[in-house]
């Protein structure tokens, strides 16, 4: 980690969002500590790709703020310290592209305009290339690929970047057993620097082991933040919900911890 | 061969190299965002330009470079808004600039035909001033065209991740827009407005067909770029002298020809890769006990006439230390007394 070590990596407060005049995001307040690994759950549609879109700047908030690395995110500038893996089905364009070339992209958070690649640079393109195992296939244009090697190959271009807050929406769709295993060793290797990851997924997978926090959204709200719990579905399953007596009730019903779950319930806070 | 006619043909030779090389470096960047037809829209706009240089007895090519920017910047800015999708408002600069061209050109008097020289090129009366002009230009598209290549590649490719990588995709995308409008004036001259936009797309088109990355594509269409310029310029300088040959016409054909003749030979090699590629993912570990006993060794249990060979008449493809054949949809390897399906 850089010598600032900042109190907070990620700090939502009171965070809302509207797509197209309809609120998407409410009340969402979180804070994410260097070196925590974050899981958001939820359904389709609950927020969970709007939430990090609001996280890394992309969609405006239209209430409340987002700090990055303890820098409001308009005034954020240090990029370098971001990593990112967006929701894709796919890494290809209109003209062909090599791995090596879509990876290479993940290096210009450290490079000024008109400055070639230095050898630290190609290293790292190289290490992020290896690490999800396209080694021999760098070459190769990505519309030659399956799915799920365009999706490594998009997790290589953030991961070249060696970031210290590393979010992925979504990186195992598609992506098989194994791949998903060498993908939880990676992400254990950067949590060993200090790393902070935000994972969205449905399906933990072999990554269960890595998560030392779950966010499950539901219909725009956080309703539950606290530990990994074994039903880490529950908001996929209707029969689970818990309402809360005054929590949220000119909304959906809240969800609070899963069965078991000990963490702190989040549908009781309101707007000031 | 007169000395007026060699200096003529110089500076047309020159004029078509560099909008050769100018229009597919930027075309590039366009097809990467398929937006082919923002070239088309910006020639469009950029009629309304050199009418308004006709009528105010301007150079028309400075109001054309004017016009044709605004027009840019404005498509960029209308996509970028996200209201109406890039076509949409590419349609709606289409229709506007010629329809104001047309307009203007006869407020200015001069009609249709005054315009005849901008739509379809006038590469014979080129001067040298207008050679320096193109070269200045030329040089200012191409250098930022390779200079910025990683970023514009980066911002084209996936503009939200670009945008979490610090870069200002606005200023990127507007840089694009500001460069296919000074190249479409640059190639007014030589291939005419009606037809710049083929200049940009066609050889990326060619290019593509062959290559695997993103810097092979951008520099093998500057090439064939050059090339189908300057040879679309001599066939037209060839033709007899009763016929008038537009070198813009010849241009975009003979652009096209190199299309025609790329398009199977990348029939074919994207088959011999895709045949070439192994069915199972390198990155399995090999079996430690017998390296053949690895996710590899399928064996097939149809039984072959002949033993593949060199010369079976089935197609051979290298795989690491053996060969594989081809044939009725499977891939072949001798592996002792049987074949397996690799
Ligand atoms: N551009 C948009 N305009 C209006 N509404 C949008 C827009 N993008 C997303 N939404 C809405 O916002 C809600 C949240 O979408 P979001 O993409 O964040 O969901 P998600 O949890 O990531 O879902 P998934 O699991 O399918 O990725 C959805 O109801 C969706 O309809
Ligand atoms: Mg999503
Ligand atoms: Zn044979
Ligand atoms: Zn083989
Ligand atoms: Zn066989
Ligand atoms: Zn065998």
């Amino acid at each position: 980690m850089p010598v600032n070590d900042p109190t907070t990596v990620v700090q939502v407060r009171d965070g809302a969002v509207s797509l197209g005049g309809r609120p998407v995001l409410r009340r969402i307040d979180l804070s994410i500590a260097p070196g925590e690994v974050l899981a958001v759950l939820g359904a389709n549609g609950s927020g969970k790709s709007t939430l990090v879109r609001a996280i890394t700047g992309l969609a405006p908030l239209s209430h409340g703020e987002v700090l990055l690395f303890d820098t409001p995110v308009s005034r954020f500038r240090d990029w370098k310290r971001v990593g990112f893996v967006p929701q894709r089905a796919t890494a290809a364009s209109g003209v062909p592209a090599s791995v090596w070339e879509v990876v290479a992209a993940g290096r210009l958070s450290h490079r000024a305009p008109f400055r070639p690649m230095r050898a630290g640079d190609r290293a790292a393109v190289a290490a992020a290339i290896a690490a999800v195992g396209l080694t021999d296939r760098s070459r190769e244009g990505v519309s030659t690929l399956s799915g799920g090697q365009q999706q490594r190959v998009l997790i290589a271009r953030a991961i070249a970047g060696e970031p210290d807050l590393l979010i992925l929406d979504e990186p195992t769709a598609g992506i098989d057993r194994q791949s998903q295993e060498s993908l939880a060793e990676t992400l254990r290797l950067a949590t060993t620097r200090g790393v902070t990851i935000v994972l969205v997924t449905h399906e933990l997978g072999p990554l269960a082991g890595l998560i030392g926090r779950t966010v499950v959204m539901r219909d725009g709200q956080v309703t539950y933040d606290g530990p990994p719990t074994s039903t880490d579905h529950a908001d996929l399953d209707p029969g689970h919900h818990h309402h809360l007596p005054g929590a949220g009730a000119d909304y959906a019903p809240v969800v609070t911890a899963p069965i078991g779950g000990a963490g702190r319930p989040m549908g009781g806070r309101h707007l000031r | 061969m007169s000395i007026l006619f060699l200096d003529f043909m110089l500076r047309a030779l020159l004029a078509a190299f560099l909008t050769g090389l100018a229009a597919p470096a930027v075309g590039t960047y366009l097809v990467q965002r398929r937006l082919a037809l923002l070239g088309d829209g910006i020639g469009h706009v950029a009629v309304t330009g050199v009418a308004i240089g006709l009528l105010t007895g301007a150079s028309p090519t400075l109001t054309a470079i004017v016009v044709a920017i605004i027009g840019g910047v404005l498509i960029e800015l209308i996509r970028q808004q996200g209201r109406s999708s890039g076509d949409v408002a590419l349609a709606l600069l289409f229709y506007g600039g010629i329809a104001g061209g047309i307009l203007v050109t006869g407020l200015a008097g001069v009609g249709a035909a005054g315009l005849q020289a901008f739509l379809f090129g006038s590469i014979a009366t080129i001067s040298w001033a207008d050679v320096w002009v193109t070269v200045g230009l030329v040089a200012i598209v191409v250098v930022l065209a390779l200079g910025l290549a990683p970023q514009l590649f980066a911002v084209a490719q996936d503009e939200e991740f670009a945008r979490v990588a610090g870069l200002n995709t606005r200023l990127y995308n507007i840089v694009v827009s500001v460069l296919a409008a000074v190249t479409v004036t640059v190639a007014m001259r030589t291939v005419g407005l009606l037809l710049v936009s083929a200049l940009m797309i066609i050889p990326v088109a060619t290019a593509q067909q062959l290559t695997r990355s993103f810097r092979a594509t951008l520099v093998s269409a500057m090439g064939l770029g050059t090339v189908a310029a300057v040879g679309g310029l001599v066939v037209s300088a060839l033709a007899p002298a009763q016929v008038n040959v537009a070198p813009g016409a010849t241009i975009v054909l003979v652009s096209l020809a190199g299309f025609v003749l790329a398009w199977p030979v990348g029939v074919w090699t994207r088959r011999r890769r895709r045949l070439a590629t192994p069915f199972v993912d390198p990155v399995l570990p090999p079996n430690e006990g017998d390296p053949h006993l690895d996710g590899r060794h399928t064996v097939v249990p149809e039984s072959h006439e002949h033993h593949h060979g060199a010369d079976c008449g089935h197609q051979a493809v290298p795989h690491g230390d053996h060969v594989d054949y081809v044939h009725e949809g499977h891939r072949h390897a001798a592996h002792g007394s049987h074949y397996d399906e690799h």
